[in-house]
């Protein structure tokens, strides 16, 4: 199964129930084919965050449903089998025409349900396919040949509204939609997208609270590329009083955030890159790093000895990616 | 017909008499302004606790690595943690005023929910009494976290999830995100005793019960406690101050200062069991007299020298 | 003359006792629909809304370098202490005290909730429940008052100077609102049911709050509530508020709250004697 597949499943496993996620895991790794999901055995959930914004949770990543005159703004789009049953939701909330997705990254829990989503949410007020924005790195490596003999990825799956410089933004819904790339993080094709005045950020992948992050290192993910994305993150939001509330943050898989949550977040990350680069400094291999137990204050917190995304995986990327040795 | 003696019975009466004062009516309503009492632990709740202390706590190894890798200055380099307030089970250390109040639904008469407000970071809580469900895992988790009571005869009990995460001891030893408080509050003429039980599966092995007490004080002003973040020491971006594991210079300070034995500073719940005592008993040497915090009850007499 | 006069104070006595200990699960009469006429008293055991017998342990949450070990000389933070107070303080002498025979000053009953140890708690008779520690091998008696007591027979309560002194008990009773809840004319509020144990003690003899000597004296009156709570994970608890009013030593009464877990019958149960130091 290809790598992208797996972050897809260890994605899906947090979202779904445990018999699933063990289902959908055995599958993944038996036939090296993308999941095969029944809808009918997932649970969609929509809640409101604040103001024009939406989250619908677990199709895959969160997906972030924007709403209002000017129709429907989404960000990520979840797996394609599920497709339908997400539309679903948002027209409960909406009947208007998808007309903007924005993509965090490439992976398929994110990117899966593009064209599904970008055909049913048209409609008769529609003039033409939504525009799929993403960071120019995600169109690369979806145009390009795919890891591991996967099949091409349909033209119609691909972003048509790609973005190579910092930011990218445009007005809907009566606020302004801010793309912030932060590169070199959970992926090198990695965005932010800020709903100004509805105040609410979405982040993809680049902050998952229930977990260690997942750096993919093989699509140019790196550790201070995720600590700097975090920090943007930081420097975006504004709490209400108390370091509590204000800009609300719908992370790539978990519950409601807001800021004093990501700053725990990337308090853990930086604390731990402080430590590794302190045992590179000293020459330390890979396994004494990890019989140091550099992660234990964390791990009960964000580790798993079992699944996809094990502690062991995660230090091995930290190690790797800090180091520069493969 | 047996006759008390006379002087037995003239002094039996007496006590019986005075024993008219016992208040005997169970108390239901918590209403009011209430001051903490520092009879307990005072030095730890008022100036805060030392470096390396980490006593009376059942914590497990990835607590302890938590709090040894703790940098104080922390509080002030990064600037989100300034403001940021004490969580709803460590606001119930008594760390500020507290008032109650009870909200009534005008409709049914019925009792709504208690409100309190605690003079640090004007923190506020709504304890729900109408019955209503905690909300969903993916709902977002605050400082006070989400509060739900029921009355066990004269007690309420209190229900709180989806706290942020936050310290256990404000030296660095933490409290996660997972953690669910029980409290039981009991109201005993004017004094409230709150028990708090702290579940936290990801840095104890044991859940910690420790009780606090006030007292009625309605002559109390709660003032504004405000806050603003300024950023004073030109740091980097994004740094976050943090002793490396093994590297923390202050945390045998604790058991010098005070004869203790270091493994006992370091908490987990043998330390907190009575055959403890008879353990550490050879171990332990304490100073020929007190230097540090001797006398401590309140604000205004606790620091470190105070005798 | 004098045997009548006795009579009267006795009389006197049971009619102002009537409202606390007496009345044992029988509210007094208040307001329009109130129950009829007063029930026949409750001994202490049969009237208890919860159950504190059994083994005990305490775990030390709070206060732990001044109970898990003897304190340093002179450190007396937290109890509010007057100068007099502080000054006997610092003379403390345990080996002194144990000299005199006096080394179990530390565990009177002002103090003894707050030494590490087990407790074992059970019904002396139906009126008497009894608190044994292990640590310092001590017993309290927690008298509920029969109302046949008063002027009949012998008194049979000491008026000895103790360590433990001597101690009524009562359970807290209910509240009951006043009005006719069927007529929306006031009803009893949720809450009003009491389940906590309430104990005055005097007749103390004079003792230290904690092992390195902050004295209270003879005079000082005890007040405890016990309070039972269940946890989310099995365990029992219960908690004791105590409130020590010495005027004499402290500046305001001093308060505290000591918890203990429901152990196994006979756990860890290790009777050991006072010590000074």
């Amino acid at each position: 199964m290809t790598m992208n597949g797996r972050f897809a499943v260890a994605h899906l496993l947090r979202a779904a129930s445990p018999l699933l996620g063990t289902l959908l895991l055995a599958t993944a790794l038996s036939f090296a084919q993308p999941p095969q999901i029944n809808p009918d055995s997932v649970q969609l959930t929509m809640a409101p965050v604040q103001g024009s914004v939406y989250v619908l949770m677990g199709d895959g990543g969160n997906i972030t449903v924007q709403i209002g005159k000017d129709g429907v703004a989404l960000v990520d789009t979840g797996f394609a089998p599920l497709a339908p049953k997400a539309m679903a939701e948002i027209r409960k909330l909406s009947s208007g025409p998808i007309r903007w997705i924005v993509i965090t990254h490439v992976h398929t829990d994110h990117t899966g349900g593009i064209a599904a989503m970008a055909k049913l949410g048209m409609t008769g007020e529609s003039v033409g396919p939504p525009r799929i924005v993403a960071q120019s790195n995600v169109l690369n490596r979806m145009t390009g040949p795919q890891p591991g003999n996967q099949p091409k990825i349909p033209e119609e799956a691909w972003p048509n509204d790609e973005y190579f410089l910092p930011t990218k933004d445009f007005f809907f819904n009566g606020e302004a939609v801010v793309v912030y790339h932060v590169p070199d993080a959970h992926t090198d094709g990695d965005s932010i997208v800020f709903f100004r005045r509805s105040d609410v950020l979405s982040t993809g992948d680049v902050f998952t609270p229930g977990s260690y992050p997942i750096i993919d290192l093989a699509r140019g993910g790196s550790v201070e590329g995720e600590i700097n994305a975090l920090n943007k993150i930081i420097d975006i939001t504004v709490p209400a009083k108390y370091q509590e509330g204000g800009t609300m943050v719908i992370p790539g898989h978990g519950r409601l955030c807001d800021e004093a949550d990501v700053v725990e977040y990337r308090n853990m990350l930086t604390i731990i890159r402080d430590r590794f680069r302190d045992m590179i400094k000293k020459d330390m291999t890979l396994e004494q790093v990890k019989a140091a137990k550099p992660t234990l204050d964390y791990d009960a917190q964000y580790g798993s000895t079992t699944g996809f995304w094990t502690t062991d995986m995660f230090i091995e990327a930290v190690y790797k990616s800090l180091s520069g040795k493969k | 017909m047996h006759h008390l003696p006379r002087c037995r019975a003239a002094g039996f009466g007496l006590v019986l008499t005075a024993l008219v004062a016992l208040p005997a009516f169970a108390q239901l309503d918590f209403s009011g302004e209430w001051a903490p009492l520092y009879h307990e632990d005072g030095p730890e709740r008022l100036p805060g606790p030392e470096l390396g202390d980490y006593t009376e706590l059942p914590i497990n190894a990835a607590a302890r690595m938590a709090a040894d890798t703790y940098d104080a200055d922390r509080i002030s380099v990064v600037p989100e943690y300034q403001c940021r307030p004490h969580g709803g089970d460590y606001s119930m250390r008594g760390l500020g005023n507290l008032r109650v109040w009870r909200e009534i639904d005008q409709a049914s008469e019925k009792l709504v929910a208690f409100h309190t407000h605690l003079l640090a970071w004007d923190s506020e809580r709504t304890i729900w009494m109408d019955g209503r469900p905690h909300p969903p895992d993916y709902a977002p988790h605050t400082w006070q976290g989400f509060s739900t009571g029921v009355w066990e005869g004269n007690m309420l009990t209190i229900t709180t999830t989806h706290f942020k995460t936050n310290y256990m001891r404000r030296n660095g030893v933490p409290r996660s995100d997972k953690a669910i408080l029980t409290e039981h509050w009991t109201r005993h003429g004017d004094y409230l005793t709150v028990v708090t039980v702290i579940e936290d599966p990801v840095y104890l092995t044991e859940p910690l019960v420790r009780s606090d007490n006030w007292y009625l004080d309605p002559g109390q002003n709660i003032g504004v406690f405000g806050c603003e973040y300024a950023p004073e020491v030109p740091r980097p971006e994004g740094t976050v101050p943090s002793h490396l594991p093994g590297q923390n210079p202050y945390l045998r300070e604790f058991a010098d200062w005070y004869g203790l034995p270091f493994e006992a500073t370091r908490g987990g719940a043998e330390t907190m069991y009575p055959e403890y005592k008879q353990k550490i008993a050879n171990e332990y040497h304490p100073p020929e007299k007190c230097s540090r915090y001797c006398k401590c009850t309140n604000l205004f007499d606790c620091n470190v020298t105070s005798k | 003359m004098r045997t009548r006069l006795l009579a009267l104070l006795a009389i006197g006595s049971a009619a102002l006792l009537d409202q606390s200990l007496f009345a044992q699960g029988v509210p007094p009469p208040s307001g329009i629909g109130a129950p009829p006429g007063p029930q026949a008293p409750k001994s202490g055991q049969a009237a208890a809304p919860v159950d504190f017998t059994g083994y005990w342990v305490s775990v030390v949450s709070e206060d732990w370098r001044w109970r898990m070990v003897t304190p340093i000389r002179g450190d007396f933070a937290s109890i509010p202490l007057n100068a007099e107070a502080r000054q006997i303080g610092n003379a403390w002498d345990p080996a002194k005290d144990t000299a005199a025979g006096e080394q179990c000053k530390s565990y009177g009953a002002a103090a003894i909730m707050r030494v590490p140890g087990r407790l074992h708690i059970s019904w002396a008779d139906e009126n008497t429940l009894k608190i044994e520690t292990d640590a310092g091998t001590q017993t309290r008696l927690f008298h509920f008052l029969p109302a046949t007591i008063l002027g009949v027979g012998p008194a049979p309560y000491s008026t000895e100077r103790t360590w433990q002194g001597l101690s009524f008990a009562n359970w807290e009773r209910p509240v009951r609102g006043s009005g006719f809840p069927g007529f929306g004319l006031g009803a009893t509020r949720e809450g009003a049911h009491g389940k906590s144990l309430e104990v005055v003690t005097r007749q103390l003899r004079a003792g230290y709050l904690r092992k390195n000597g902050p004295p209270y004296s003879e005079n000082t009156v005890l007040k405890e509530y016990y309070d039972l709570h269940k946890e989310r994970n099995g365990d029992t608890w219960f908690t004791v508020t105590t409130v020590v009013d010495d005027p004499k030593y402290l500046t305001e009464p001093f308060v505290t709250s000591t918890d203990f877990k429901k152990i196994p019958e006979g756990a860890g149960w290790s009777p050991s004697a006072c010590v000074a130091k």
